[in-house]
Order: C-alpha cells, then sequence, then structure tokens
C-alpha cells in the first residue's frame, strides 16, 4: 500500500490549486487525473473569463491552466496522469487505475492523511425519442472534441440549452468552422450571461426559448439526420401540432452539471440535495472539510459553479490541510483562508451568485 | 384493533413467500419489515436456485423440492422475476478434484439426480471461454437462476391480493407474550399487532427478535461480496462454479486449493452467474465482520483475480458495481425451520447462510404446513430449533 500525507483526486482548477497550496506549504501531495494531461476543463476555455481584476478577469482558463501546471511544478506537487480513482475505501483509501504506460494497468490503493475530492462534474442528459443515437452528446464533449482533440464533432449543429456552457460551446463551435442551426431553450427566457446571448445572436444564430426538442431521427450507421423540436406550454410540456424539424447531424446538450460526488458518498461523507449547487454534493465546512475528518472536497464536486470559485475553493482546501498537518500555524492560516473567504463571496455577487451563495451558506450552516 | 392469525417479521425472500403461501391458504397474515421489501439479504445478494452446492443426501432433497416450487411459482405469480433454468456447472482443476467430484456425481445420479461428468474437450466445447487448463467438468440440469428482489416484490404483491397487509418501514421493538408464555403481540414503533403467531424470517437480524422472546438463535451475520460485470457478450452459458466453492462452503479441512493465501484467507471461491441481460455478476466471498456491508478492495481485487484465473478473456471486461450482503450463517450450515417449544406461537425460518434465495419456497412451504398442521413435504428434524438445546456441539 502506497502512503501520501494528502492526495487530491482530479486535476482541474479547484485540484491544482489545493495541491499547489499544500505542497507550497511543505506537505507532501499527490495529485492523480484520469485525463493524459492536467487542467481539467481549463484548457477548453479558450475564452476570457469575467468579474473582477482579483479574478484574473481577460485572461482565458487556457492559459490560467498553463500557470497552475507551472506552479505545480515549482513546489514539487507529485502528479499521476491517467490515473482513475475507482472508489474511495474506508479510512481513506483511495483505490486507483494507473496506467503510466498506456498498456498496463495495475490497481492500487493509496492511503492518505488528507483527501480533496475535486472531480468537478458531469453533464446531465436529457432523454427523448433517439437521444442515444451517434450526433447526440453533450455540449461539453462537443467542446472538448473541438478545443482539445481539435476535431469538429459535427457540420449542422442544434444547441439545447441556452446557459453558459450552451451559449460559449455554441460560440466556439461556430469558430471552429461548424454551423449552429439554433439554440433551444425550454424556459421562457435565455439562461446565460446576455454578453454570450449576443455574441451568437450578432453570428446569426436564432435562440429559440419556450422550445424542446422531442426526437432525433437517423440510425445507428450514419447518425444524427433531423432533429425535431416542439414549442413547450407554461407547464413545460410540448405543444402537440407545433413541431418543427431541423436537418442537422450533431444534437449537443446543454442541460446542467451535476456534482461528481460519489466517492464522497461512497466513504459515507454526508450529503444532501442543493438544487442551486446542481444536485446531491458532499456537505462542507468553511474549510471545505466534509462530516468525514481529512476529507475535503472543492470545485464543482463542491456545488456546480464556475472557474474563479472552484480555484479558490481549492486554494481553501490546500491551506486547511496544510494548517492541519501542521505545516501553517492556525493564526496564520485563519487570515489567508479570510481573504480567500472574501474573494469566494465577491464571486457570488449579482443575480446569478445570489442563489448559489444563499445555497453555500445553508450547507455550512447544516453542517455546523 | 390490529388482529392477525400470523405475524411475519421480516420482508425478505422468506418473509414474502411464507405471506404469499399461508394467504393463499385463507390464513390472515400481517408482514412486518423495518425497511423494505427485499431491502437486507434479499436484495443484496445473487439469484440462485441450485442444488449443485449441496451435500447428497437431505440437503439436496431439500433443494430440489424448492426448485419444484420454483417451477410452479413461476407460473403463479403474475410478477416476472427472471426464472431461467439454465443448469449449472463445475469446473474441476486438477486430478484431486476430479475424483471427489466424481463420487459425487455417482452418488448423487444414484439418489436420481440428472447429472454428468463433462471431458476436458466437452467442457472446453461447451463454455470455449474457460482457462486451457481446466480439465472437466460437472454438468448440472437442474439449476436454475432468478432475480431475488423481483421475486421478493412478486411474492409481496400476490399475498396482498389475497389479503396480506404490509407493514413496512416499521421496526420491531417488542414482543408481548401473554401469561402462559404464548405469543399475544407485536410492538413496532409504529404499531400494536395482536396474533398467536409470530415467524422470525428476520435473518441475520433473527437473533435481535429472539430475544425479545428470551430465546438465543444462533445466527451471525457472514459477508458476502459481489461484483457487478458492465453488459457484454454471453462469457459463459449458465451458472458456473468452482469444484473448490464446496469445499470453502463446507470448510473441508483436508482439502487445499492452489490458491494463494490472500484468496484463502478472503474465502474467495468463483462463482459465475449470468443474468438475462448479459451483464454477469461473481462472487463470492465469506467474512465474518459484524454488520458491515462496506465492500472492500481487497476483496473486490480477489474476485476478479479468481475470475480472470478461470475465464482469461474477462480481464477485458468492465466492473461497473460492487456490493456486499449479510449471509445468515448458522454453525451447521442448516437453516432454521421449526417452531420453539419454550415459547408457543413462535417460529423461525431463518439461517440459510448462501442458500436463501433457493431454499426460500420450500421453507416457507414448510413453515405454512406447520402453522396449518398440514402434513410436511420433508421431514423437519434437522431443521429443528431444539437441535442446539439439545447437542452442546452447535
Amino acid at each position: 500500500m502506497i502512503k501520501r500525507e494528502a492526495v487530491v483526486i482530479g486535476a482541474g482548477p479547484a485540484g491544482l490549486s489545493a495541491a499547489i497550496e499544500a505542497a507550497k506549504r511543505d506537505a507532501d501531495v499527490l495529485l492523480i487525473d484520469e485525463s493524459l494531461k492536467a487542467g481539467g476543463q481549463l484548457f477548453k476555455q479558450i475564452h476570457k473569463f469575467f468579474g473582477s481584476s482579483a479574478h484574473r478577469s481577460g485572461i482565458r482558463g487556457i492559459d490560467i491552466g498553463k500557470e497552475l501546471l507551472e506552479e505545480a511544478k515549482k513546489y514539487g506537487v507529485e502528479i499521476w496522469l491517467n490515473c482513475v480513482a475507482t472508489g474511495l475505501f474506508k479510512e481513506k483509501k483511495i483505490a486507483v487505475e494507473k496506467s503510466l504506460d498506456n498498456q498496463n494497468k495495475t490497481a492500487e490503493i493509496i492511503k492518505a492523511e488528507k483527501i480533496v475530492i475535486a472531480t468537478g462534474a458531469s453533464e446531465n442528459a436529457i432523454a427523448f425519442e433517439g437521444w442515444t443515437l451517434p450526433g447526440v452528446m453533450g455540449a461539453g464533449a462537443a467542446q472538448t472534441m473541438a478545443n482539445i482533440h481539435n476535431v469538429l464533432p459535427g457540420e449542422k449543429i442544434l444547441m439545447i440549452g441556452s446557459g453558459n456552457v450552451g451559449l460559449i460551446v455554441s460560440y466556439q463551435l461556430l469558430q471552429a468552422g461548424a454551423e449552429v442551426v439554433g439554440v433551444l431553450e425550454a424556459a421562457p427566457e435565455i439562461g446565460g450571461y446576455g454578453v454570450h446571448a449576443a455574441k451568437i445572436v450578432r453570428a446569426g444564430v436564432p435562440i429559440h426559448t419556450s422550445t424542446t426538442i422531442v426526437e432525433a431521427r437517423g440510425d445507428e450507421k450514419n447518425g444524427v439526420k433531423e432533429a425535431v423540436v416542439c414549442d413547450v406550454d407554461d407547464c413545460w410540456q410540448p405543444i402537440k401540432g407545433q413541431e418543427k424539424i431541423y436537418e442537422v447531424d450533431t444534437i449537443t446538450i446543454a442541460a446542467g452539471l451535476k456534482p461528481l460526488m460519489e466517492l464522497a458518498r461512497m466513504h459515507g461523507c454526508r450529503c444532501d440535495f442543493i438544487p442551486q449547487l446542481g444536485g446531491w454534493l458532499p456537505l462542507h465546512d468553511k474549510n471545505m472539510e466534509t462530516t468525514y475528518p481529512g476529507i475535503y472536497v472543492a470545485g464543482d464536486s463542491a456545488g456546480v459553479e464556475e472557474a474563479n470559485t472552484a480555484l479558490e475553493e481549492g486554494r481553501l482546501a490546500g491551506v486547511a490541510i496544510a494548517e492541519s498537518l501542521g505545516y501553517i500555524h492556525s493564526n496564520k492560516a485563519s487570515s489567508i483562508k479570510n481573504e480567500i473567504w472574501n474573494r469566494v463571496d465577491g464571486l457570488r455577487l449579482g443575480p446569478f451568485g445570489e442563489s448559489r451563495l444563499e445555497a453555500k451558506e445553508k450547507i455550512i450552516k447544516t453542517f455546523q | 384493533m390490529n388482529s392477525y392469525d400470523v405475524v411475519i417479521i421480516g420482508g425478505g425472500v422468506i418473509g414474502t413467500c411464507t405471506a404469499y403461501y399461508l394467504s393463499s391458504k385463507g390464513v390472515k397474515v400481517a408482514v412486518v419489515e423495518k425497511n423494505d421489501i427485499a431491502s437486507g439479504t434479499s436484495g443484496k445478494c445473487d439469484g440462485n436456485i441450485l442444488i449443485n452446492d449441496k451435500k447428497p443426501g437431505f440437503d439436496t432433497l431439500m433443494a430440489y423440492k424448492s426448485q419444484q416450487l420454483f417451477k410452479e411459482l413461476e407460473k403463479e405469480i403474475e410478477y416476472n422475476f427472471d426464472y431461467s433454468q439454465r443448469g449449472s456447472l463445475y469446473i474441476i482443476e486438477s486430478e484431486d478434484e476430479w475424483d471427489v467430484a466424481r463420487e459425487y456425481v455417482d452418488q448423487q445420479v444414484e439418489d436420481g439426480y440428472s447429472m454428468r461428468m463433462l471431458s476436458k474437450k466437452e467442457i472446453h466445447e461447451q463454455e470455449p471461454y474457460l482457462a486451457a487448463d481446466i480439465i472437466g467438468g460437472i454438468e448440472i440440469d437442474c439449476d436454475a437462476a432468478i432475480n431475488p428482489m423481483l421475486l421478493a416484490y412478486g411474492l409481496a404483491v400476490e399475498a396482498e391480493k389475497s389479503g396480506a397487509d404490509f407493514y413496512n418501514h416499521n421496526k420491531v421493538e417488542d414482543i408481548i407474550l401473554n401469561k402462559e408464555g404464548s405469543v399475544e403481540a407485536v410492538i413496532t414503533d409504529k404499531e400494536k399487532l395482536y396474533t398467536d403467531n409470530i415467524i422470525n424470517c428476520a435473518g441475520v437480524w433473527a437473533p435481535k427478535i429472539g430475544k425479545m422472546v428470551g430465546i438465543d438463535i444462533p445466527i451471525k451475520p457472514r459477508q458476502g461480496q459481489i461484483l457487478v460485470s458492465e453488459k457484454t457478450f454471453p462469457v459463459g452459458k449458465r451458472k458456473i462454479v468452482e469444484f473448490g466453492y464446496m469445499m470453502a462452503k463446507f470448510g473441508g479441512e483436508d482439502y487445499s486449493r492452489d490458491v494463494s493465501p490472500e484468496l484463502e484467507e478472503l474465502g474467495i471461491a468463483f462463482v459465475f452467474e449470468p443474468t438475462l441481460e448479459n451483464n454477469f455478476l461473481i462472487g463470492s466471498s465469506r467474512a465474518f465482520v459484524g454488520f458491515d456491508t462496506d465492500i472492500s478492495f481487497e476483496v473486490m481485487r480477489g474476485l476478479a483475480k479468481r475470475a480472470v484465473r478461470f475465464f482469461p478473456v474477462m480481464e477485458n471486461i468492465n466492473v461497473i458495481r460492487a456490493y456486499a450482503g449479510l449471509r445468515p450463517y448458522v454453525p451447521d450450515h442448516f437453516p432454521i425451520v421449526s417452531d420453539v417449544k419454550e415459547v408457543p406461537g413462535f417460529y423461525i425460518a431463518a439461517g440459510h447462510e448462501g442458500d436463501g434465495i433457493g431454499l426460500s419456497p420450500i421453507t416457507a412451504k414448510l413453515i405454512t404446513q406447520m402453522i396449518c398442521k398440514d402434513t410436511l413435504s420433508i421431514d423437519v428434524e434437522k431443521l429443528s430449533f431444539s437441535r442446539f438445546s439439545n447437542n452442546q456441539n452447535y
């Protein structure tokens, strides 16, 4: 059995910043990730971030990713890539499937004193007739294909969902050379930021509110050929007779994200259903520690928000771990954590942030 | 006032099947279950309807009678519980095992059961994915499989149709005896149910219920873990068990398999069960760890290793899930299907360890016959509760 002081699961913004903050203060940190490259979703984010200058507005996710990787290297974070955490067993034992040469897989157990679960989120699916046909995919998956692997997922694309993911990915698919025939939104209003919506509307992509997909037509061999869409009534039910048909080869679904919290649940960390943050998630305190001492959670797996919040939550977890391992005095730690909390509160302002702020405050209160 | 002819404690396969047989005879039955139907052992096991893991004689006879009852249940119950009679196969690794197996088959054939030895050539023709060094097997025709959760639900639905009442999410807190020491009522956290007869079908929790009437039931929880594969091609055609399983089960002291000390310590023996959806289940492990139902990495790895030893092709098939259940272990490996002399009106139908699913109909039938004072299908002396007081060696 391999032993480590701190193991961070997931090398996205939350995991990287947690690893950096702990390693910077001399903790022995192992960071694992299932991908071939660290950075999580950051390397897909070729757009500029918003927010205050403290949160690197105007900087692209991809560049933040590069900076974090350099920092992690500088502070000696050990990184295992192509390494999947398959389970979290009793007393903080992490089962991993490791495949260093990409050929021979081995299963191992890592016993960790401290664990950060920074596994991110998974895309919600919506079920409709034909939803398993080739060509129906998550918007995040389409973004990975286009921005990471440089493969265009399709030529004529229909986007389902007008949250920020739906809007941004639509724009990026346009940039990559696809035609986006439209964005559907079942709600009566556009879900994401106006600025993102305006960008794609200017590019000629219509956004249809109170509209949903009812069927994908095509066949298993050639994939999607048509999308049947329909207006919905006040109760979000399709209005019969209002169907329209789009000729498309790809249907991308941006119906929100949910926290990947299985590892926490498997270990018995108490979870609760918080719809504003994506659904089931592990409860945590202000140190990002779950109900099981020594297991922390950060980023989307602690409630779906955005990259900056994930970075800050990761930092909180990293500092708290360094503190509990005795690498930093608690007075010093408190003042650093307070600074981070001030920034996090700043990120949860405005109409989009308020409900998340309320939900997070409720989590911390429930925890106590 | 809620009053019943019989109150059954436990909504697993034993409890629901007993409720089904009793209520179909017009007996007024209540089932009290602390969680929900099949939420205990019946929801955390596999679906064996086997004679292949029984010793020749009484053990096999009881299992065989139960198999016949399953064939009736499949017709009687509206709910489809995935019954399939695909037979079973023992795989034999060594000449030593072959000799023991030969003896076993000769005995069973003499007793009238349909089974035969398979040569190396035959077994590899029938099961092409089997490891090349397997020297032979035993093919058993009558063995079958079901889905235990669907079975329990199906039985509960039928029992309800015949008037049985189900008190789910009712935790039994006490049992009241009358002045003569006979059963009078069951107290749950929500209800008081008056009755002259209680059947303790609480499996691993049966001793707790026993304590409420002042008796010691020697059942201990024994944990078993199971892996579930992804949906795949039919790796094996039927229930497949390593012959060493029988040895592991009965703890044959003079017999040792060619396995690592780790596998031996974890009590791992290969059991394969294909489901109708072409996922498959991989067992089996045995451990006394109290009421712990957490899976462990070591056991998962051990199960997988043993499976790959027999089916090398499984190396490239993913496991999608693992779960652990508690088997009600009794030291002499026989269930307790019995009245209790000390407490008139109190019956026990529990302690089947890994055989509860397969033996549920015969158990329920016997208890029903006892309550209705009908002729018993088989001699139940070996299943009696009094065997524990008569013989301290248990």
